[in-house]
């Protein structure tokens, strides 16, 4: 009976243990302050919005898309997409992209659009009556 | 207005039923006519409010908030029956309609069971009453009105003879980034229209419609039988919970062993129409890409398969006259898989994966949030803390007797195995509540161990026999069906190219497994057909993971550029882009690609349109599916053709002796140019050019020109002139009877104007996916032994 339980024991200490090793090893951060995105060599999730102004480009020669980021901070960076213009882009306030910033741009492995759902506190009122 | 009513009615009633049945179960003689006339009569108000909900949708009552955001005009009617669960408050809905409808079958199943009906029913009504209040006026009502929480409204959906109307300029809102109008609605301009005899409906004229991810075929499908699984969820629980409250631990592992299969079986098939719908969507990664909303409904699923393997044993282990074994292992898994499924609702409609998943609602607000934790953390206390309350009568007394090599210590481990599976699950889609993420290979590298464990317990738990095996019998006994799964494997290995250990120990546990089951299934088939159910489904989950290793292992992808009727050639299939044509009211493109593999020929068709509802270009993969495998053709992007001139270019008609004028440069068409015995030759069919005479004249300067129609074999060509001098470029475009027409560009941009010249062109992201018919097989073969499994477990109930 007590060899059961050593054993049981055993096994699940060893299960754990392998569980947070990986766990850790796969740990993706979420990363809101660009400047902690840029001085990283670690893949992170970065979450900020998409700089409409700045537009985005599609290079068809080299299959990648890029655009620009925005943090709450007004912090910029570029960003490639190994890809085509993800569904959805278009209307995307807030992105969350995952990967790393090299070489002066953030390469991203996967990105997750945000549409609106609370911008409307920033419309005005127009009526001039 | 009606249907909330109705709602609060059938609130009132289920909370009626629960206390009635609760007081039947105390020994009260007269309250079970009550409680079943009080649950039935819930059940009419919530399918009355159903229907309201669905007439409302059908109707286009845009009055409706719900209505308005989820439905428009144009979607057809089996779109505006699947509206109704395209929002939060609507799922909640349809979450609980089917709940009810499962407890009618319920409380009919429990009552001509051994007193079985007020322990159980009292613990199901509980869990309709939770779901009632959530769809109650107070939390996630689909039937409150669109002037209720201020709003706003594009100019598109106001109904245009209304936009007039003098006192609905103090409503118009613009917004300030984009410049776009709104109108807010809110319930002093709901009285206004009100007061000027207009009906809401009549002023709203369309709605905004269903966002577009959504408008896929199985979005009519896969959401009620993922729903139908999470109420069927709901009956383990409320069987464990009245075992715990009446203190008796035989009879429910029998009466629920049924619905635990069944419920299952439904959920099992609702993943994975899930995971069929993501596979044919683009961005949603595949059939399963390990996304917390999709892990999320799949946890309870684990935790309940495992459930169903020491239920098994502890059903056998009672013919010895205990309780049997694992009583407290089956109450507590019985408890968290539904427990699981709260939990998941939680995860998925709290707004907490809202920057981890692509398929989760946003920001429900607080009180939904607290509320869904009440739910979860409410029926999670009540089950383990009645396990606790009654645990010491919980051991089972009867002296165990099997040793290493039995098949309850496999159907254990296995169980052991499925739930650390789940644990693993459980950690990585839970992570994004604590602002962690894990990478997709925390799944992976965790899960692929334990397969393999479960391919090999899968084969040899049923080599084995009840209580004691001897090792020798063992060992003779699997000698055949180990040679074939070597031998399959092998083949696999070999075929697919497959170089990672742990990924070949994986087609060789599975190997093992399909021989093992479908040797046995074989013996069987000849005898008693109802013992089949565990046999199959163990055949499915193995071709299921064959499937897996066969379309990621070798899973190919390329992108390739399909210029117009030039044919290209990518992983044996010659793909050539015909054309394009107008699909849907001229509202989306479908591009023609003829894809040639030997001497077959398909067809497939992959859309692109921009949608309304986001101004966003969606594509639509198309899928060629073969016996071996899938050929996978996304959509990336489309070039139009540009005829001869370039965007800052124009193309003039000059009649013979007039002139005109472009970037400073006068030109003038003085006369056709036919040299000697071209007419001749135009009347044999020979050869010929003719020639246009062209004077341009720029500060003064001019220079007399002349643009040729040659044929060359039948074949035209024109030729052009560029001057650096004049900065033009002058090409020959047509030449009739009396006019020429003539594309004139700046010099500067004769370069971009090749460019442009290039012919129409598709970009495509081509790939194939070897063997992943298996993937859907697999999950179709397994649901079916769930359910032979189903009748003759159902059988069992009534014997005895």
């Amino acid at each position: 009976m007590k060899n059961k339980y050593m054993f049981g024991g055993i096994i699940i200490v060893v299960f754990l243990g392998i569980m947070i090793y990986l766990f850790t090893q796969s740990n993706i951060q979420y990363q809101d302050d660009f400047t902690q995105v840029m001085n990283t060599t670690k893949t992170v999730k970065a979450t900020g919005s998409w700089v409409k102004e700045k537009s985005y480009h599609q290079d068809k020669q080299n299959k990648t898309f890029s655009f620009y980021m925005v943090d709450d901070n007004g912090n910029e960076m570029k960003v490639v997409y190994n890809g085509s213009i993800p569904n959805n882009f278009e209307t995307a306030t807030s992105v969350v992209v995952t990967g790393k910033y090299v070489n002066g741009y953030f390469h991203a492995k996967d990105i997750l659009t945000k549409c609106p759902s609370k911008y409307e506190d920033e419309r005005v009122q127009t009526s001039t009556l | 207005m009606v249907g909330t009513i109705f709602l609060v009615i059938a609130l009132a009633f289920s909370i009626l039923a629960m206390v009635m049945y609760y007081l039947s179960f105390k020994g009260y003689k007269n309250t079970l006519n009550y409680a079943r006339i009080s649950y039935h009569g819930m059940v009419l108000f919530i399918i009355a409010a159903s229907t309201l909900l669905w007439y409302a949708l059908i109707n286009h009552q845009y009055q409706y908030n719900y209505v308005f955001s989820y439905s428009n005009n144009s979607l057809d009617t089996g779109f505006l029956i699947a509206s109704f669960w395209g929002g939060q408050q609507g799922s909640f809905m349809l979450w609980l309609l089917l709940t009810a409808i499962v407890g009618v079958i319920l409380q009919s199943y429990t009552s001509k069971r051994k007193e079985l009906e007020p322990q159980v029913m009292a613990v199901f009504t509980i869990a309709t009453s939770f779901l009632l209040v959530m769809v109650s006026p107070w939390f996630k009502n689909p039937f409150e009105f669109i002037w209720a929480t201020p709003m706003f409204l594009e100019m598109k959906s106001i109904n245009p003879q209304y936009l007039e109307l003098p006192f609905l300029q103090q409503f118009f809102f613009t917004d300030n980034s984009s410049g776009t109008g709104f109108i807010q609605m809110n319930s002093q301009l709901h009285g206004l229209l009100a007061g000027s005899g207009i009906s809401v409906n009549q002023f709203i004229a369309d709605g905004k419609g269903l966002n577009p991810q959504l408008l896929n075929f199985w979005m009519q499908i896969h959401p009620p039988i993922l729903f139908v699984g999470f109420a069927m969820a709901t009956v383990p629980f409320a069987f464990a919970l009245g075992a715990l409250m009446k203190n008796d631990y035989k009879e429910w592992v029998r009466q629920a062993f049924p619905w635990l299969l069944a419920g299952m079986g439904v959920l099992g098939l609702g993943i994975m129409l899930g995971g069929y719908w993501a596979y044919e969507m683009l961005g949603w990664g595949g059939y399963w890409a390990w996304d917390p909303v999709e892990n999320s409904s799949l946890i309870p699923w684990i935790v309940g398969v495992a459930g169903i393997h020491t239920l098994l044993v502890q059903r056998k282990s009672q013919s010895k006259g205990g309780i049997g074994r694992f009583a407290k292992t089956n109450l507590i898994l019985c408890v968290l898989t539904y427990v699981l499924v709260l939990y998941s609702t939680f995860l998925t409609r709290s707004g907490v994966l809202g920057d981890a998943s692509v398929h989760s609602f946003v920001d429900p607000g607080n009180i939904v949030y607290f509320f869904l934790l009440l739910f979860t953390g409410t029926f999670l206390i009540l089950g383990l803390g009645a396990i606790v309350y009654r645990w010491k009568w919980l051991s089972d007394n009867t002296q165990t007797d099997e040793g290493l090599l039995s098949r309850e210590l496999a159907l254990f481990t296995a169980a052991v195995v499925l739930l650390a599976s789940g644990l693993i699950i459980l950690v990585g889609t839970s992570a994004p509540i604590f602002g962690q993420s894990v990478d997709t290979f925390f799944y992976n590298e965790m899960n692929l161990p334990i397969a393999i464990i479960i391919g090999l317990l899968n084969g040899l738990s049923l080599l084995i026999k009840w209580r004691n095996t001897k090792t020798e019998d063992l060992l003779k006994k699997s000698l055949p069906s180990l040679s074939i799964a070597l031998l399959i494997s092998v083949l696999i290995v070999v075929l697919g190219g497959i170089d990672e250990i742990l990924i070949m120990l994986l087609a060789f546990s599975m190997a093992f497994s399909l021989v093992v089951n479908t040797e046995i299934a074989i013996k069987i088939i000849r005898g008693n057909k109802k013992m089949l159910g565990a046999y199959v489904a163990h055949i499915g989950i193995a071709l299921f993971i064959l499937g897996v290793i066969g379309s990621s292992v070798n899973s190919q992808q390329v992108d390739v550029d399909l210029v117009k009727n030039e044919s290209v050639s990518a992983f044996g299939y010659e793909m050539t882009f015909t054309g394009w044509m107008p699909i849907d009211n001229n509202t989306k493109y479908s591009f023609n690609i003829d894809v040639k593999k030997g001497d077959s020929e398909y067809k497939v068709r992959p859309v692109m349109y921009v949608s309304d509802f986001n101004n966003s270009l969606m594509r639509i993969p198309a899928i060629l599916t073969l016996p071996s495998q899938d050929l996978y053709i996304s959509p990336l992007g489309y070039d139009e053709a540009k005829h001869n001139h370039s965007t800052d270019g124009t193309k003039i008609s000059l009649k013979k002796g007039s002139s005109t004028e472009f970037n400073g440069v006068n030109i003038t068409f003085t006369k056709f140019h036919l040299g000697e015995g071209t007419m001749a030759a135009m009347q044999e069919g020979k050869d010929f050019q003719m020639g246009a005479l062209i004077s341009i004249e720029k500060d003064g300067k001019v220079e007399e020109i002349e643009l040729l129609r040659k044929q060359i074999s039948g074949k035209i060509e024109f030729t052009s002139f560029v001057s650096e001098e004049f900065d033009i470029n002058l090409k020959l475009a047509n030449l009739t009877a009396d006019n020429v027409e003539i594309a004139l560009s700046k010099m500067s941009k004769v370069a971009e104007e090749r460019i442009e010249e290039k012919q129409e062109v598709l970009y495509v992201s081509a790939s194939i996916k070897p063997f992943i018919s298996f993937v859907w097989i697999g999950v179709a073969v397994m649901v079916i032994g769930f359910f032979i499994s189903v009748m003759r477990r159902l059988q069992e109930t009534l014997s005895g």
